[in-house]
């Protein structure tokens, strides 16, 4: 079974050194490449050189602010993707922005889980060759239909286990914590954290219909901290 | 009690008090001026009396005049005190008792000693005196009511600035950013008043505002930090040779950080709604809202074997989509980690009102604490805050937000404003 794995070049615009460098190291690996930029102005070279598969953009920056560069981009119809993160959470700069272009955004503090999965997701739509299926050893996920297989043989899981699989394929082999499926799942207003037996229940019935069709066991728990899926 | 009416009780009392002290003072000067007349005319008479006797040596003629009679009475010794009295007398022309001011003197023919009595009818000076009390009444009492009736409406005119102002300053409120408009007035007391007022009012809405975007730039300026000890922290949790202790650390460090940032956002939020910065509206089908909510939330609710039942009628809103779900994450999201396994959840949503009951502890909650900032109970593992930003919501909305403890029931309501 041929494996597919999305490799992608993402550019992070972010002015603060330690969420650039935390997210760099996140993306790293798997063939990933990930460049950065720390202000306006060398944002501005980067994107005027290269393509990516997605930007992450900060808005406030120094000496700029990252919708002008939102801006430029469209100006120039790059069809490189971007995905806004602020820690502004108000609305006209969420709307601003999603009228100028993004693809999406996303409030610091984020988990860096959900960073990532947002990213996969904007990749995957703006990926032309039509592939809508994720594939992984004996796993298909079928994005369009919302459908997941093992060897052919479908699975029937509910909307949050899907969810949850996706999740968990957009973060292989990183350990997300609870708190970022919890939020992933329910949002972050809602009060589960005393409920993270809850979490252990959802992941277990994932699980048991998994392996149940076929799969192997992918899931693994780490150490209270939360889930990691991986093949090895 | 109302300054006009005090002040227009108070030169009332004063008024009648003066007018009826006034009117005795009147009374009697005019009524002393008038007898004095009287007397004098008296006084005459006795002295035409005397001239005569001296003259011829007898008593006059006694005759009758219109208001004047004259009686002799021999008498003995010299006993008469020569004296004004006011007296009655039998008027024959008009049949009646009258009252009159009679001199008593004495005068002597030969040696027979007379006593004369000279008695002037006062009926007329009485019914002048009368006539002229009442005439003067009457205007000070006309006089009385037209002044009361200007004070009255040239009152309430000129106290209109004032009400005004106070109009406003009683719909002042910090939320809506409105100030107080000056008023249009000629009266320095109320032009300074309304002046200060809308200075005052001001230099509130400019500190409450600068107190607002200073609690919002500080939350702001936190979540920065707060995503880069996240990250950090994410990034710890993807080394391999972590001990388990590690691990437990890691994690309860993660999940403290996570609190914060809960908090620290439904800090801004509240900021945000209590500054209306939440403007944008649907239309939303509530029974379809609270449905979809309940599907999302189906896995919690299996998982604590709560029973759901729902009464839903159709209900359309216009409201923010994100406060509304705010509104119900939060309510469901109690209803569910504060019930009990096996327990029950009864939504009712009809025209008027939506309601949340839930079975859980068998001791009501306090109403005045619950919806404060940052009150919790002391098993809850939540921000504080979540039911205070279902309250803003509520307020923000007119819509009244209240807790009742019935049958075991835990019950949230929400009326919605007609």
């Amino acid at each position: 079974m041929q494996n597919f794995d999305l490799t992608v070049k993402i550019l992070v615009i972010e002015d603060e050194q330690g969420l650039r460098d935390s997210i760099r190291e996140y993306f790293a690996g798997g063939g990933n490449i990930c460049e950065t930029a720390s202000d306006y102005t060398s944002a501005l070279e980067k994107i005027n050189m290269y393509r990516y598969d997605c930007i992450l953009l900060d808005i406030t920056l120094p000496n700029g602010n990252g919708l002008d560069i939102l801006e430029a981009l469209k100006a120039n119809h790059y069809p490189d993707g971007v995905l806004i993160i602020s820690a502004k959470n108000s609305l006209d700069d969420r709307l601003q922005g999603l009228d100028l272009g993004a693809d999406d955004y996303l409030t610091k503090p984020f988990h860096l889980s959900e960073l990532k999965a947002r990213v996969m997701a904007i990749v995957r739509r703006k990926s032309f060759d039509g592939n809508r299926e994720i594939i992984f050893h004996e796993l298909t996920i079928n994005l369009l239909a919302k459908q997941v297989s093992v060897c052919n043989l479908p699975v029937k899981l509910t909307k949050k286990e899907y969810a949850l699989l996706l999740y968990f394929m957009a973060n292989k082999g990183k350990v997300i914590s609870k708190n970022a499926i919890a939020e992933h799942l329910w949002g972050d207003e809602i009060d589960i954290s005393d409920n993270f037996d809850f979490i252990y229940s959802h992941i277990k019935n994932l699980r048991k219909k998994l392996i149940d069709t076929g799969s192997r066991d992918y899931i693994q728990s780490a150490y209270g901290m939360g889930y990691k899926f991986t093949d090895h | 009690m109302k300054l006009l009416d005090r002040y227009n009780r108070f030169s009332l009392l004063t008024t009648i008090l003066v007018i009826v002290v006034t009117g005795f003072v009147y009374y009697f000067t005019i009524s002393y001026i008038l007898t004095g007349q009287v007397d004098k005319d008296l006084l005459v008479e006795e002295h035409e009396i005397f001239d005569y006797v001296k003259l011829n040596n007898r008593l006059p003629q006694v005759f009758k005049s219109e208001d004047l009679t004259i009686r002799f009475e021999p008498i003995k010794r010299d006993t008469v005190i020569r004296q004004f009295a006011q007296t009655r007398f039998y008027d024959e022309k008009e049949h009646d008792q009258e009252s009159g001011r009679t001199l008593f003197s004495s005068v002597k023919v030969g040696p027979q000693l007379y006593r004369i009595q000279i008695t002037e009818s006062t009926v007329e000076t009485e019914d002048l005196i009368r006539v002229i009390f009442i005439i003067t009444l009457s205007i000070i009492f006309v006089l009385l009511i037209i002044l009361l009736l200007i004070n009255r409406v040239l009152m309430r005119k000129l106290w209109e600035p004032f009400y005004l102002t106070l109009k406003q300053i009683k719909l002042f409120n910090l939320a809506d950013r409105n100030g107080i408009c000056p008023v249009d007035t000629h009266i320095d007391e109320f032009y300074d008043l309304n002046q200060e007022v809308t200075a005052m009012s001001q230099r509130v809405l400019q500190d409450y505002q600068s107190l607002k975007s200073f609690t919002e730039n500080a939350s702001h300026e936190l979540m920065t930090p707060l995503a880069v000890i996240i990250s950090k922290l994410e990034t710890l949790m993807q080394d391999v040779d972590i001990t388990e202790r590690q691990g437990v650390l890691i994690s309860e460090a993660y999940t403290t950080v996570d609190r914060l940032k809960k908090l620290n956002r439904s800090m801004l939020l509240l900021a945000r709604i209590e500054n209306k910065l939440m403007p944008d509206q649907d239309d939303i089908d509530l029974s379809l809202f609270v449905e979809n909510k309940m599907l999302e939330f189906q896995e919690l609710l299996a998982d604590k074997g709560i029973i759901v039942i729902q009464d839903l009628r159709y209900r359309q809103l216009r409201i923010n989509r994100d406060l509304l779900n705010i509104l119900f994450n939060n309510l469901l999201g109690n209803a569910i980690s504060h019930n009990r396994a096996g327990g029950q959840l009864i939504i009712h949503l009809n025209e008027l009102s939506l309601s949340f009951c839930n079975t859980g502890t068998a001791v009501a909650l306090n109403e005045q604490t619950i919806f404060q900032r940052f009150y919790k109970s002391p098993e809850s593992e939540g921000t504080g805050l979540g039911l205070t930003l279902v309250k803003q919501i509520c307020d923000n909305y007119g819509f009244i937000l209240s807790y009742t403890f019935e049958d075991k029931l835990h019950c949230f309501k929400v009326r919605f404003s007609t």
